[in-house]
This record gives C-alpha cells, sequence and structure tokens, in this order.
C-alpha cells in the first residue's frame, strides 16, 4: 500500500503566550489523511487553525505533539517537500524580480536546470496566462497576477501535492473560475490539492472531500456528498406535479398518477453546515 | 557526498540563495549610497594633504583605509540586518522553505550573498584607492625628478625609492584582505541577531554596542587577566566573552600598514583564520536559531 499524500496523527499546536499566561491553541487533536489524486479543502473561520495545519504540513510551523507524514515522509524533513508546491496566503514575491526570474529561481530551487528549467518556466507563463507579462518585473503586477505567478511557482516542479493557503484571496470572480478550472485540470492529472478557502460555492464545486475546523478542533470531516446529506429526511424530486401533489407528496402520488423520478436524502448547502458546524462550536 | 548530505547541503540550491539575496541587495539605494560616499571620500582623500610625500601618502592611506572599513562595515550590518526578518514579515520565506531548501542553505545563502556584495564594493573602493595613489605616486616622482635633475644620481635614486616606498606597496592588500575579513565577520554576526530580534532597529543596536565592545574586548581582557588573577571562573568569563564577543581590535592593523609598516605574514594568516572562525561560528549559531523557529 503506498502511502498518502497527507497523514496527520494527533496533531496538536499550542502558541506560548508572553507572561506565562495560557498558551493559545491553534490545532487540537487533529487526525486528517488526503487520498492521492484527492481534492481537499479545509475550511473554517478565521482563527481556526487551517493556515497553523498548512503551515505545519510544510515544515514551517512544528507541531506541539503529534506527527505529520507526506507521502510517508516526516515533514520537518526537507526531503518531504521535494514532492509539493505551496502557495502561502497573499504571499509576497521579490518585486525587483520579473515573473520569468522568479519562476526560474524557484525552479532552481528544487534541482531545474538548463532546458528543463527554460522549457518548464515556458510552460508554467502559458498555464497561468503569464506569457506576455514574463519579462516585467512583479511591482508591476496585480494581486491576481501575483497570485497566479505564485501558483505557477508551487507547480514548477511538477510536485504531486498541492497545498494552497486561500488561493483566491484577493482575485476577481474571473480570476477565481480561472483558478477553479486549473485545480480541476490537475486533478484529473492525478495531482493531490488540499486548499483552504472562504468560498464556499468555490469548495463546493471543486473539493472530493472536506474538514471543518473552529478553535483548533476538526468538528466535521468527511467526502462532500455525505457530510451535505440530511439524515432522516427524504426528498422527492417529481416532474409535472401540481401545487396539491407537492402539499400531499406520498399519500397523493400514487393515486395522482404523477412519476417519481428521484429519492434520497435532502441536502442543505455547504454554506449551512459551516455555519451551522462552527456557530456549534463557538458555542461550547 | 551521500544522498542524504546531498538534500542537506546542495550548493544549486546555495548559489541561487545567494544570487538573489545579491540581486535584491543591488536594488537597494542604501547601498548606492554608502558606496557613493566611500568613493568620493577615497577620491577626495588625494585633496586633503598639502604636506611632505611622506604625510601626503600617510593620510591619503590613512583616510582611504578608514573609509573603506567603516562604509563596508556599515554596509555589512544595514544589508545584513533586514534580510530575514523582512521575508519572514512578507512570507517570501514561507515560498522558499516550502521547496526542498533546508533552513542552513536558506541562511548561508543569504550570508554568502551580502559576502559577496561586500568583496564587489570592497574591490570598487580598492580599485580607486589603487588608482588614487598611483597617479598622485606618479605625480609626485615626476615632479621631484624634475626638482632634483641637476643631484646626484646615487641621491636622486634615493630620493625616489623613498617615494615609492611611502606611497603603494603590496602590503596594502593585506589591510583591504583584514577589512573584507572585518565585514564578513560583522555579517554573520548580524544574521545571527537577525534570526531572533523582533526589529531591524533592535539588531542594529545591538549591532552598535557589539561593535564598540568587539573594539574594547582586549582591553577589558587584559584587565581582567591583570586584576582577577586566573581563575577557573574568570576564564570561563573570558573564554565566553571572547568567543561571544569578537576580538574587532586584532582586525585594525590598517594603521600599521598606512604607516609603511608590513604585517607579518603570520599575524595576517592568524587573524584572517579567526575571521573565518568566527563567521563559521555565527552562521552556525544563527542555524541554531533558526532551525526551529514558528515562521
Amino acid at each position: 500500500m503506498t502511502d498518502p499524500p497527507v497523514a496527520l496523527t494527533n496533531v496538536t499546536k499550542f502558541f506560548p503566550t508572553p507572561f506565562r499566561g495560557p498558551p493559545v491553541v491553534a490545532v487540537r487533536d487533529l487526525n486528517l489523511e488526503v487520498a492521492a489524486g484527492q481534492v481537499y479543502g479545509l475550511l473554517g473561520p478565521n482563527g481556526s487553525g487551517k493556515s497553523t495545519t498548512l503551515k505545519i504540513i510544510m515544515g514551517l510551523v512544528t507541531p506541539t505533539r503529534g506527527h505529520v507524514r507526506i507521502f510517508g515522509r516526516d515533514s520537518d524533513r526537507v526531503a518531504s517537500r521535494e514532492a509539493v508546491g505551496f502557495l502561502p496566503e497573499s504571499p509576497y514575491f521579490y518585486k525587483f524580480l520579473t515573473g520569468e526570474e522568479t519562476l526560474r529561481f524557484y525552479g532552481k530551487l528544487c534541482g531545474l536546470r538548463g532546458a528543463d528549467l527554460k522549457n518548464r518556466v515556458e510552460e508554467m507563463l502559458t498555464l497561468v496566462g503569464l506569457t506576455n507579462a514574463g519579462k516585467r518585473r512583479l511591482a508591476g503586477y496585480s494581486k491576481g497576477m501575483l497570485q497566479r505567478i505564485g501558483l505557477a511557482q508551487a507547480l514548477i516542479a511538477e510536485p504531486a501535492l498541492l497545498v494552497l493557503d486561500e488561493p483566491t484571496a484577493g482575485v476577481d470572480p474571473a480570476g477565481t473560475r480561472e483558478i477553479r478550472d486549473l485545480i480541476l485540470a490537475l486533478k484529473s492529472r492525478g495531482v493531490t490539492v488540499l486548499l483552504s478557502s472562504h468560498l464556499l460555492g468555490h469548495v463546493q464545486e471543486i473539493c472530493d472531500r472536506v474538514g471543518i475546523l473552529a478553535n483548533g478542533v476538526l468538528v466535521r470531516e468527511g467526502p462532500l456528498p455525505k457530510l451535505l446529506d440530511v439524515e432522516n429526511q427524504t426528498q422527492f424530486v417529481v416532474e409535472g406535479a401540481s401545487a396539491d401533489l407537492l402539499h400531499q407528496i406520498e399519500f397523493l402520488a400514487a393515486q395522482s398518477g404523477a412519476r417519481v423520478i428521484e429519492r434520497g436524502p435532502p441536502r442543505t448547502s455547504l454554506e449551512q453546515l459551516f455555519l451551522e458546524a462552527t456557530a456549534k462550536r463557538a458555542d461550547e | 557526498m551521500n544522498n542524504r548530505a546531498q538534500r542537506l547541503l546542495s550548493l544549486g540550491r546555495l548559489t541561487a540563495v545567494a544570487a538573489n539575496t545579491f540581486m535584491g541587495l543591488t536594488r537597494l539605494k542604501i547601498f548606492y549610497v554608502l558606496l557613493l560616499f566611500g568613493l568620493v571620500l577615497i577620491g577626495s582623500s588625494v585633496l586633503m594633504a598639502q604636506m611632505t610625500f611622506q604625510q601626503e601618502f600617510q593620510v591619503l592611506k590613512d583616510v582611504a583605509l578608514g573609509a573603506m572599513s567603516l562604509f563596508t562595515s556599515l554596509l555589512a550590518v544595514i544589508a545584513t540586518a533586514r534580510l530575514v526578518p523582512q521575508e519572514i514579515e512578507d512570507r517570501t520565506a514561507y515560498t522558499v522553505l516550502a521547496k526542498p531548501v533546508s533552513r542552513f542553505e536558506y541562511l548561508a545563502g543569504k550570508l554568502f550573498g551580502v559576502l559577496f556584495l561586500l568583496a564587489l564594493s570592497l574591490i570598487a573602493m580598492s580599485a580607486l584607492f589603487f588608482l588614487v595613489l598611483v597617479l598622485r605616486e606618479q605625480s609626485v616622482l615626476g615632479e621631484t625628478a624634475r626638482q632634483m635633475r641637476t643631484a646626484p644620481t646615487e641621491q636622486r635614486a634615493e630620493a625616489l625609492r623613498l617615494i615609492r616606498a611611502s606611497a603603494f606597496n603590496p602590503n596594502l592588500f593585506s589591510g583591504v584582505a583584514l577589512i573584507y575579513a572585518k565585514a564578513c565577520l560583522l555579517a554573520a554576526l548580524t544574521l545571527f541577531i537577525s534570526t531572533f530580534a523582533t526589529s531591524t532597529i533592535f539588531t542594529m543596536i545591538v549591532m552598535a554596542f557589539v561593535y564598540f565592545i568587539g573594539h574594547l574586548q582586549p582591553i577589558a581582557r587584559e584587565y581582567w587577566l591583570q586584576t582577577n588573577g586566573t581563575g577557573w571562573l574568570t576564564k570561563t568569563f573570558l573564554a565566553v566573552v571572547a568567543l561571544l564577543f569578537p576580538d574587532l581590535q586584532s582586525f585594525n592593523l590598517t594603521d600599521d600598514l598606512a604607516a609603511g609598516n608590513a604585517i607579518p605574514l603570520e599575524v595576517l594568516l592568524k587573524t584572517l583564520a579567526m575571521g573565518v572562525f568566527y563567521i563559521a561560528f555565527y552562521l552556525a549559531l544563527a542555524w541554531a536559531a533558526f532551525f526551529r523557529k514558528e515562521l
């Protein structure tokens, strides 16, 4: 059996506070596994521990307790990042570099050289639609362009796992759609994607599985369709039914001759689920 | 080198970080301002002396070597103090350290980028200094030869030899090497402090103190040795002070050089070796402080 791209086991992170105050709990007893080829959405309100979790996965923050493994390797090992691309939230890049130079720099850090590096840089600029801006300095890039060059640097070494912290933050709706399409295209190529986002509609469209964090605790986790099912309720999808028929569904359906097309649990929206889950946690 | 060691330290990644750091530093206005000040001071030193040629050459060398030492040291501290904290604040460090780059490679790359900048600045200042010195030497030689046209050959040759001896001599390269070693040491120490400092201002203030203490360190060491004996406690204390605060005074051999004295090779090599030791020591301390730092 191959190792999963991401596996967190009982991960807890406390941040100390000055003057021996109680430590801030950023993440508590987090168990999470992202399977290969999945698009996994990590959701949660501000301060819920999403970014800290992603930083722990990338080895930028050390967990107080627990283990993190990337493709079976400890996340604090440099080698664990060989197959990973990361885009932090609202990153600044080196403004004195052009788009091309930026990608060349990150490519070199990943061990790319010569023609391979040159080709990969061109490929990435095309992929994120910045071919014409490749020779411009990043100081002149818009927020959306910076986010796209950020995605390009994350993808420069063809990672098997892509970790994105708020990839659509500050991007306009058209840019958001482009990023969504790009993530779906990567998924079709077998790339595993772990992302955090506030755009629930966006997450609902692209994620196979989601986890909802509140106050550092994973309050809901599972495949998206299953999470959105409402238990102990039944949904009828009826075609050509009158208003009366809709009010007396089960009793009248058989007698009126209407056709029942689908029966199953009705679904709430991801947004509703998110708000309920996080509100409950906040009350505790 | 085995596979694991290759992962721990890659020359390619180190060079990429160093080149990028160097490129970033050359875009800073402060670099050009400092370099310009240094060059102007060295260039104008030729106008400062209207004395005998020996005095003139000594003042010229004094001012030029002093300016080179001051501006290179300032540049080392100013250029290094912002590097790491700024990148953490901007989250640029995340994008670099999220690649297969070890924290040691990141820090060493940053330091080498600064050292390369310091080397280029010093080469520019040295080139101007040597040019000014050689031009002035030629001018004085010509003037003296004209004035002593009628003097006996031996007397004229002796006068010209004295001029040559007091102007340019290869020992000045030793002085430049010591200035560079001192600046590199200060850059490494600044890098170490910046890994745990809360602000760039804090780093610079600490460095100002260290600079001051570093120049007084040999005096304090001698005083302690003379007045408090050499008990183990004193020895330990002195060893800690000597290790943490570099003896910057030992790099100030340029006064002797300006006076025309040569630095014995043994002293030069010993001082340079001490510089290399301190650079490696502070880099190791910086790595220890940065290794588990929460970003």
